[in-house]
This record gives structure tokens, sequence and C-alpha cells, in this order.
């Protein structure tokens, strides 16, 4: 069975500067896939490319096998049968909830719309809430009746341009979770574009990690974030820091913080390595721990506190502990302890 | 923190502002030796002279019924003329007439020349204006199309209007288009107001569409909407409420420079002004009672627009 969309080799330009290039994916029926990247990288402008709204340069898009754009050409954004939920909501001011919603079915018989209508609005609940206009509505009830809105003609892709950019931390979380559900209910395809990650590993089945104009990575939030493909998605994607290390025979990597066992090598025995650590593989150890670190920075951030360590050699380490209390100066023995280690050739 | 103003005193300074200008009209037209005459302009307005019922022939009166009746026996021989319905005898019996006067007079009353002048301007208006916005809307369409041709046809008919005074253009479309196209002088007006007018609606539906969010096109559009659709069902209502106050000062503009038309001898309320001042020799309360009639046109209309304006503002 063939991908519902697929995106080859296209380019992006905003302002006659290319953005985007080379850039390939495909989305397969059902799947929710996301684009994360820093702001700026590109990432609206390829999501606006596929909803018809910008043109792109170099390569074509695809929609159920049917070439939907391609260089000098490009099929009318409303015959994709793409639906977008846009990052301000783009309501229409002038008109109610239930007329909103119901926008997308003109063809369709009162009493079919007004089914729809209510069925979408049971789905986002917002039961109740037909006649109120979109000023009257908070941001979180704004994005609930965009989604219907975007759902209720039935699209065969919904695009969804930083859905949860303009809601409280809080509210984004369960939203990111509930339009998750909701897609997944309807049976709707899906591309998420955003800067957040952890919003992007709530929601997407597939992730596309977009720094510098090109796709990084396009692999499960699970593998992007276990082996990240380079260094560019390793530092964008969770925190962590890069330290220097020498390699050793058999994926050994000598580091200041000891020796550690990379999984996968890329490099010769003898090379410079960059392992990344990310604060929780750093644990404290032993009190005959070979490294020990002064702490000379600490931030409580509740669950967790966030360490720094100044090693012997003057270098800094960064850890997240669960129950330990340290305190500034203190002189506290370090281990890595991590499964699946990253590391890569070392810059040049 | 705003400064606290005494309402009243201030209040009652405005008004004895207002009365220092009313006295010092009053004082400028005594120091110029002028006789206010108000009571000759309602006549201008409402006239309610009797309607004279004349003698057809030269002819004897002869009065009936106790005055019920007048007939005009006619001095040729014939049948007689017969006036059974009137309010007012001018003549007495046996009196001799000749063709022409008046035998007597039935109270009535009709517009004056001043009234029938805001009527023609009111005519003219509301005409020119219906046409201003059918114009002013396509011009404004075109202006922000992505068709050059479009595009630049309603710059440069936009900059052409814009650029030259209107009494000028009163004047191509009377004497150039109108004497091509064959127009009356009531067509050719309305032409060249409505022309002028569309120019400035064209800028003012620009502005507001420009003004409309690009999302909204862009969400009209994913949701399966054309570029027409999505202008009609979702930009131009949306542009429409943000475009009130400039459009109602445009369309008090209209109404203004409607009186520039009276120089292609339209009667309008301007032009009646003209004449009656040349009948009564009353210029000042002549011209005060139009400004006021075109102040009552303009301020009718705000009132309208405003209210219409507080009720749109239900949805935002």
């Amino acid at each position: 069975m063939g991908s519902l969309l697929s995106v080859k080799g296209i380019e992006c330009r905003y302002q006659q500067q290319a953005v985007v290039s080379d850039l390939s994916f495909a989305v397969q029926p059902g799947e929710i896939a996301c684009l994360l990247g820093p702001s700026g990288c590109g990432k609206t402008t390829v999501l606006r490319a596929i909803a018809g709204f910008n043109a792109i340069y170099a390569g074509s898009i695809s929609l159920e096998q049917e070439v939907i754009a391609s260089p000098g050409n490009g099929m009318a954004p409303e015959r994709r049968g793409i639906g977008m939920v846009f990052q301000d909501y783009a309501l229409f001011p002038h008109l109610n909830v239930r007329d909103n919603v119901a926008f997308g079915l003109q063809k369709w018989s009162a009493r079919e719309r007004q089914q729809a209508v209510t069925h979408l609005l049971e789905l986002v609940k917002l039961q109740g809430m037909e006649n109120r206009f979109p000023h009257e509505l908070s941001g979180g009830q704004q994005q609930r009746v965009a989604l219907a809105r975007a759902l209720a003609p039935k699209p065969r892709l919904l695009l969804l341009d930083e859905p949860f950019s303009n809601l409280d931390t809080e509210l984004r979380r369960q939203l990111a979770q509930e339009v998750r559900d909701i897609l997944k209910e309807e049976g709707i395809s899906a591309i998420v574009v955003t800067h957040d990650q952890d919003e992007a590993f709530t929601v997407s089945d597939k992730l596309g990690v977009l720094a510098e104009g090109r796709l990084q990575q396009w692999d499960s939030p699970f593998q992007v974030y276990h082996q990240p493909a380079n260094r560019t998605v390793a530092s964008f994607v969770g925190e962590g820091k890069f330290i220097r290390g020498r390699a050793l025979e058999g994926g050994l990597v000598e580091t200041d913080i000891g020796l550690v066992k990379a999984q996968q090598m890329s490099w010769q025995a003898g090379d410079e390595v960059d392992v990344f650590l990310r604060p929780h593989e750093i644990v404290p150890g032993c009190s005959d721990c070979d490294v020990r670190g002064r702490v000379t920075r600490k931030e409580f951030l509740g669950t967790t506190t966030l360490y720094t360590f100044t090693l012997d050699n003057e270098r800094q380490v960064e850890s997240t502990f669960i129950n330990a209390d340290f305190q500034m100066g203190e002189t506290v023995g370090l281990r890595v302890e991590t499964d699946n280690l990253v590391a890569f050739p070392a810059a040049s | 923190m705003d400064k606290q103003y005494n309402r009243l005193f201030w209040n009652g300074v405005f008004i004895v502002i207002l009365l220092l200008l009313g006295s010092g009209i009053y004082l400028s037209s005594k120091s110029i030796d002028y006789t206010w005459r108000w009571e000759r302009i309602p006549q201008y307005l409402i006239n309610t002279d009797p309607t004279e019922i004349r003698a057809p022939f030269d002819g004897t009166v002869v009065v009936e019924n106790g005055g019920k009746r007048v007939l005009v026996d006619p001095d040729m021989g014939g049948e007689p003329f017969v006036v059974e319905r009137f309010d007012v005898l001018s003549v007495g019996d046996g009196d001799m007439v000749f063709e022409g006067d008046a035998v007597a007079g039935i109270e009535d009353w009709r517009l004056g020349p001043i009234a029938w002048g805001l009527i023609m301007t009111l005519k003219l208006s509301v005409v020119a204006l219906v046409f201003a916005v059918v114009i002013g809307l396509f011009a404004g369409l075109a202006r922000i199309s992505s068709n050059p041709a479009l595009k630049n046809l309603a710059i440069t008919y936009v900059e052409l209007i814009r650029g030259t005074p209107l009494l000028v253009q009163i004047f191509i479309f009377y004497f150039f288009i109108g004497t091509v196209l064959e127009l009356d002088r009531f067509t050719a007006g309305v032409a060249a107001l409505s022309v002028f007018t569309g120019a400035y609606i064209a800028e003012i539906v620009r502005s507001g569409i420009q003004s409309i969010a690009p999302g909204q096109m862009e969400a009209a559009r994913s949701l399966g909407m054309n570029y027409v659709q999505a202008m009609v069902y979702v930009i131009l209502p949306q542009a429409f409420k943000r475009t009130l106050p400039p459009m109602a000062g445009q369309f008090i503009n209209l109404i203004k420079d409607s009186s520039l038309v009276s120089v292609i001898a339209i009667t309008d309320l301007t032009k009646a002004g003209r004449e009656v001042v040349s009948s009564t020799f009353a210029p000042f309360e002549v011209w005060f009672t139009v400004a006021l009639l075109y102040l009552v046109l303009t301020g009718a209309l705000s009132w309208l627009v405003q209210k219409l304006e507080r009720r749109l503002a239900a949805s935002d």
C-alpha cells in the first residue's frame, strides 16, 4: 500500500530565498507525523507548500498518488482536500461557533450539517457553545473550534501549524494528548509542525527534525531521541552536553568522566570522539569513584535538581538527580550510567 | 491620571463661545446695514399661496349662489367658464376680466424651489452613491488583484481621479463624454459624482481588505472555498465592518460634493439657493438655510451609520 502523502526532494523559498531544499518524506495512512525544528527553520513554509499556499521550486508533492504540486504547477488549495489548523486559529470572527464549524460543509444538506456540527462539538468537548462568537471563547476553546472546523469536511490530510503555541504549558500537554486521541479516533492522517519537542513526542508517530533547511532525521520519536542521526539532532532533541573523549578498542571511549561504552561506532580507535550525555545519564556514584566533581551551580526543578559539576580538570558537566541534595562546593563522585550511548566523531 | 475638569463650568464656556460667535455674525451684518428678512424664506421651502384660477378669455364675471359659484361670460359669446370649487374669490359680480386674470384661488400648498433642490440633491446623492459603491468595490478588488492588467487599470483610475478636481471632471463628463454619448444633465452629473467617489471608495475597500489577516483567506481556502467565495463569505463581511467609519465620511463628502453639479445647470439645493437669492435679495438667510439643509442630510446619514456600526459591533 502506497503512502498517503509523498514529498520528494522539494525546495521551498521564502521571499525568493531558499529556506528548505531537497526535502523528502512520506506519511502513511492514519499516521500522525511531526516536523520539529527551531524557529525559522522553514517547517511552516513546508506545511504551507503542502496546503497549497506556497509554491515549490523543485521536486514534487503527491497526495494519494496524485501530484498536487510541482515547480510552476500547483493544485488550488481548496481542491486538495487538505485541512489546516492555523497557529492563530484564524477563526472567522463574524460567525458563531456553529457557522465556523459548518463552514466547510456548504454543499451538505442542513440536516447533515447540523448532525456533523453536533458530532464534532461533542468530539472536541464544546457542546452547548454553538451560539458563542470566537471572541467569547478562551484560547483553548478557540483551538478546539479550529480543530473541529478543520475536521468537518473530512480532509484527506490535516495540517497543524504550531497548534498549541498560544496556550499555557498545562493546557498544551493536555490538548496535545487529546488532539492525538481525536485524530486517531477519526482515523485522520496529520502533520504537526512544532518547535516544542515535548509536544512532538506526545503527538507523533513519526518525527522529522528539520534544521538548517534540511531534514536531519525522519524516524519514530523514540529512535530520534535515543539514536539521533547527527550532532544537530542530538543537541536539539532533549537536553544534554557533548564531552570530548578519545576512542579506545571495542567501542570504549575514555572521557573526563570515566570510561564509557558506545553501542555503535563510526570511528576508529585513537580518534577524538564527542560523547553526548543527557543530564539523567550522569548519576552520583560511589564514594570511591575515579571521577569527582564539585557542585558549582544548582537549579531546583521540583522533581529533580539540575547540578553543574566542575571536574578536576575544570571541565563542566550537567546532571539531574532525583532525591539528592548536595550543597554548593560539595565534591561528589560521578559515573555514567546509560544503555544507549550517543557519540559522534569529534567536530574538527 | 486624567485631569478632572469642572464639567458645568467648561460646558458653560462652550455655550458662551457659541453665543459670542452668533452675536458676531449678527453685529457684522448690522455693521453693513443688512436687514434680515427671514419671513421671506419659508415660502421658498413650502409655498402656501393659493393656486389661482385664471380666466381663459375676456369676459364678464357673474357670481351666483351667494358666492359659491362663479361664471365668466365670454364677450365673444359662447359657453361660460364655470368655477365651482374655490376658497378665495378675487373678483366681484359684474367685473370685467381679461384673459389670464385671476378669478378665484384654491387654498393649497406646494413644494418651493429650495425643497425641490433638496430632493434633487438627495436623488443625485443616492443614485451616485449606489454606483460609487459598485465601482469602488470592483476597483478596490482589482487594485489588490495579482493580475497586472487589472491592478494597473485600478491604479490608473484611482490616481487619475484623485489627481484632478471634481469640478473639472464634471465639465469633462458633461461637455465631452455627455456630448459624445448624448447624456442628459442628470446622468452626466451622477456619472461624474460616482466615478469620482468610486476612486476614494476603491482605496477604502482596498485598505479594508488588506487589514484582514491573510490567515482568514487561507482558512477559507483550506475549507474548500475558492478565491471569490472566500472573498464574499469571509473577507468582505469583515472588511465591511471595518470600513464603515471611513465609508461614512466618504458618503458625507459625496452629498457635499453634489453641490458642484449646479455648474451644469442641475437645479440641486445649491442652484436652487442661488435662484432664490436672485428673487428675494436675501442672500444671508438663503445661504444659511441651504447650509442647514445640507447639515440635516449629512447629520441624518452619520446618525444612520453610527446606528449600523453599533449593531455590527455586537459580534466583536
